[in-house]
């Protein structure tokens, strides 16, 4: 039995975003800095094939920003999940220094484990972000929170992550890819027991493994990691809603599909992982949150916020230097 | 058998007008409806391509609404450009590569000369990372100018990471009191599976593999009639790329000239590095005479076998090239073989921009 280790969420955001969020700022908020719902999206993990090594290197575990991310209807791009969040904008860096970071990321992760006792596995994956946008400087301060619940002791994997198309078979997962590619869930149950594969959302867990036998029922997500021995952090609140929605089958084994591919491979090397996970239901019956963890690290690894220069990009006067 | 032709002549009547305009094979321009009819094309056969909407204000009412433009996102560069500088001692690296299914013939005119594969990385100091050379053609001053930028825009020395005095002093490690050995760690050595992460291939001596990404735009331009392309980059930590470093990432005979920092004509503030499109109709003839010729010969061919091969035979194996009256029989029998199809333009563009950022994976093609 080996501790899974959990690949963070790395946020990735698109310029367009802050200028997205120096419009908010300049016509709608002005001075106030509440909270702002808005939409990140994920996709699952990517890798590429260096062509001078030739080995396969694994993309980020990125979670993007896009320009649209205020807007009620944002546009998903192919093959991606959307992940919701709030922004909080502070109109001064002192503001944003000083601001009580506990307090707002408690706040945030008990509306989270709020969610999960009410059975919903809508709000799993979210994020909490705080800014300082420096306007005239086409500087932007900031910081993301992906809030996630610690299990003591810490999920264990059964064995190793294994290729998924080796346990499941090629047949199930083409099947599966059928189920869910026109409309990407964020989480999903797959069935093996019929002749055919069924998928169905996370919400109809009941109903839809009564009875399963164990050896057929698999839980899986979309998983923004590509490495081949540590799921993406979604699963980390995917095991935290089973652990206390459905403890008992936490105890026997989470069988556990890391969904990594958005098209059927054409040389028959699917990227997704699984695993059969174990851990103690320990919060069966108290009901008691666990601690959260999640503050993303700076470039320089530590905890702390990040900045976005935009100027060589915006600054008119730089640009005129830079034109031909 | 009149009245057969004289609904003939009402379909052909009926679809010229579409047609009309279309000279993209004598000058390599294409007209609003063939980019959106490549563009259709390439989103349909590579789903990571999506169209885009305006900003407001920045429509272009010749383009439908929500076609503005394509767009894809996060597309992996995982070298500088400026590392592969090309030397003759590597013209034997030249390799063959496939045109997908076009090749399904295996005939040579199908395909493309890769001239940068399998190469060694260039360590010479002319190829250091950032440094971009004075720009040719521009007055003294101005060049001397552009240099200073240049050196203040600091290229990949360790300045590429934000000035630390900018950064608050607010790191917390106390934020979070949990030691949480649940979190991968920023390297992860994996030597039992196939895939690892950048950071375990040594470039050069000392240096790893930084994998950046890019957004990649194509916009209409009206002025040339031809695709432009726009890229806006983010290094390994994801922090937007400055202009010279986006350079860094442009072949060297291109990033001097054609690549300029301009704003993108469908948005009402986002800048983004753009390859000027005053070259590419130019090219994308040349490109595209090539390409014809042989897909015309292959018609040919296909079409004199047609008269005794078995119906099944004759469907055109590739969807690129199928005749636009396909389904009609005695129109494609009648009429000239169409050769290239302007379904496919975009594609072909893509191939041919890979050649100004060889770095940047923009032809996706290649992995189907």
């Amino acid at each position: 039995m080996t501790i899974i280790q959990f690949q963070p969420f790395a946020s990735l955001v698109e310029p367009a975003f802050w200028h997205a969020l120096t419009n908010l700022k300049i016509d709608v908020l002005k001075l106030a800095d509440d909270h702002v719902p808005l939409t990140a999206t994920y996709t699952s993990g990517r890798t590429i094939v260096d062509r001078e090594t030739g080995k396969e290197i694994a993309l980020g575990c990125n979670l993007t920003l896009a320009g649209d991310a205020f807007s009620e209807t944002p546009h998903i791009p192919p093959y991606a999940v959307p992940a919701h969040g709030i922004v909080k904008n502070y109109n001064t860096i002192e503001e944003f220094k000083a601001a009580d970071k506990t307090a707002l990321f408690n706040e945030f992760s008990d509306e989270l484990w709020k969610s999960i006792q009410d059975g919903s596995t809508d709000k799993l994956t979210r994020f909490l972000l705080i800014t300082f946008a420096d306007l005239k400087k086409y500087k932007y301060f900031y910081w993301f929170a992906f809030p996630a619940f610690v299990a003591k002791p810490a999920w264990e994997i059964d064995g190793e992550w294994q290729s998924a198309s080796q346990v499941l078979g090629d047949k199930t997962l083409v099947s599966v890819r059928t189920s869910i590619h026109s409309n990407l869930p964020p989480f999903f149950l797959v069935r093996t027991d019929g002749s055919e594969p069924k998928v169905a959302p996370v919400a109809d867990f009941v109903k839809f493994f009564d009875g399963v036998p164990a050896e057929h029922r698999t839980i899986a997500f979309v998983d923004p990691s590509a490495q081949p021995s540590n799921p993406g952090w979604p699963l980390r609140n995917l095991l935290a809603f089973l652990a206390h929605r459905h403890p008992s089958l936490v105890a026997d084994g989470v069988r556990v599909l890391c969904w990594r591919d958005d098209k059927v491979p054409h040389d028959g090397h699917w990227k997704s992982r699984f695993g059969v996970v174990k851990g103690v239901a320990n919060v069966q019956g108290t009901g008691e949150k666990p601690s959260a963890v999640g503050w993303e690290k700076n470039v320089q690894g530590k905890l702390g916020p990040r900045l976005a220069d935009l100027a060589p990009m915006m600054d008119p006067v730089r640009l005129a230097d830079q034109a031909v | 058998m009149h009245a057969f032709q004289q609904q003939f002549w009402a379909v052909r009547d009926y679809l010229s007008p579409v047609l009309k305009e279309s000279k993209f094979k004598e000058h390599g321009r294409i007209n609003p409806e063939e980019f959106v009819a490549a563009g259709d094309f390439l989103a349909y056969k590579f789903p990571v391509w999506t169209w885009e909407k305006a900003d407001t204000g920045k429509m272009r009412d010749f383009l439908p609404a929500d076609k503005q433009y394509l767009m894809t996102r996060g597309v992996p560069c995982l070298r500088r450009a400026n590392a592969l500088a090309y030397t003759d001692a590597d013209e034997d690296a030249e390799r063959m590569i496939s045109f997908g299914e076009l090749s399904s013939t295996g005939k040579e005119e199908d395909e493309w000369v890769e001239t940068h594969a399998g190469r060694p990385v260039a360590s010479d100091s002319a190829t250091e990372l950032g440094v971009i050379d004075d720009i040719p053609d521009v007055d003294d001053q101005l060049s001397h100018a552009m240099a200073d930028t240049s050196l203040s825009a600091k290229g990949g020395e360790p300045a590429d990471i934000p000035d630390i005095d900018e950064i608050p002093d607010m790191e917390e490690e106390d934020l979070e009191d949990e030691d949480d050995a649940a979190v991968a760690a920023p390297k992860v050595i994996s030597p039992v599976v196939g895939v690892i992460d950048g950071s375990e291939v040594e470039v050069a001596k000392g240096n790893l593999l930084q994998v950046r990404t890019y957004d990649v735009l194509i916009s209409y331009d009206k002025y040339y009639q031809t695709p432009r392309l726009w890229l806006i980059g983010y290094d390994e930590n994801r922090t937007p790329l400055t202009p010279s470093q986006i350079f860094q990432d442009i072949s060297v005979e291109h990033a001097k000239k054609t690549v300029t920092i301009e704003p993108f004509p469908h948005s009402n503030s986002l800048q983004a590095a753009s390859v000027h499109p005053c070259r590419h109709a130019e090219v994308m003839k040349k490109v595209i005479e090539r390409m014809n010729t042989s897909v015309i010969e292959e018609q040919h061919a296909k079409k004199k076998s047609s008269g005794t091969a078995s119906p099944k035979d004759r469907q055109p194996k590739k969807p690129f090239f199928r005749r636009a009256s396909g389904n009609n029989v005695k129109e494609s029998l009648e009429e000239d073989v169409e050769g290239m199809r302007v379904d496919f333009y975009l594609v072909v563009f893509l191939k041919f921009i890979a050649s100004i950022v060889p770095t940047i994976e923009v032809d996706s093609t290649t992995a189907f």
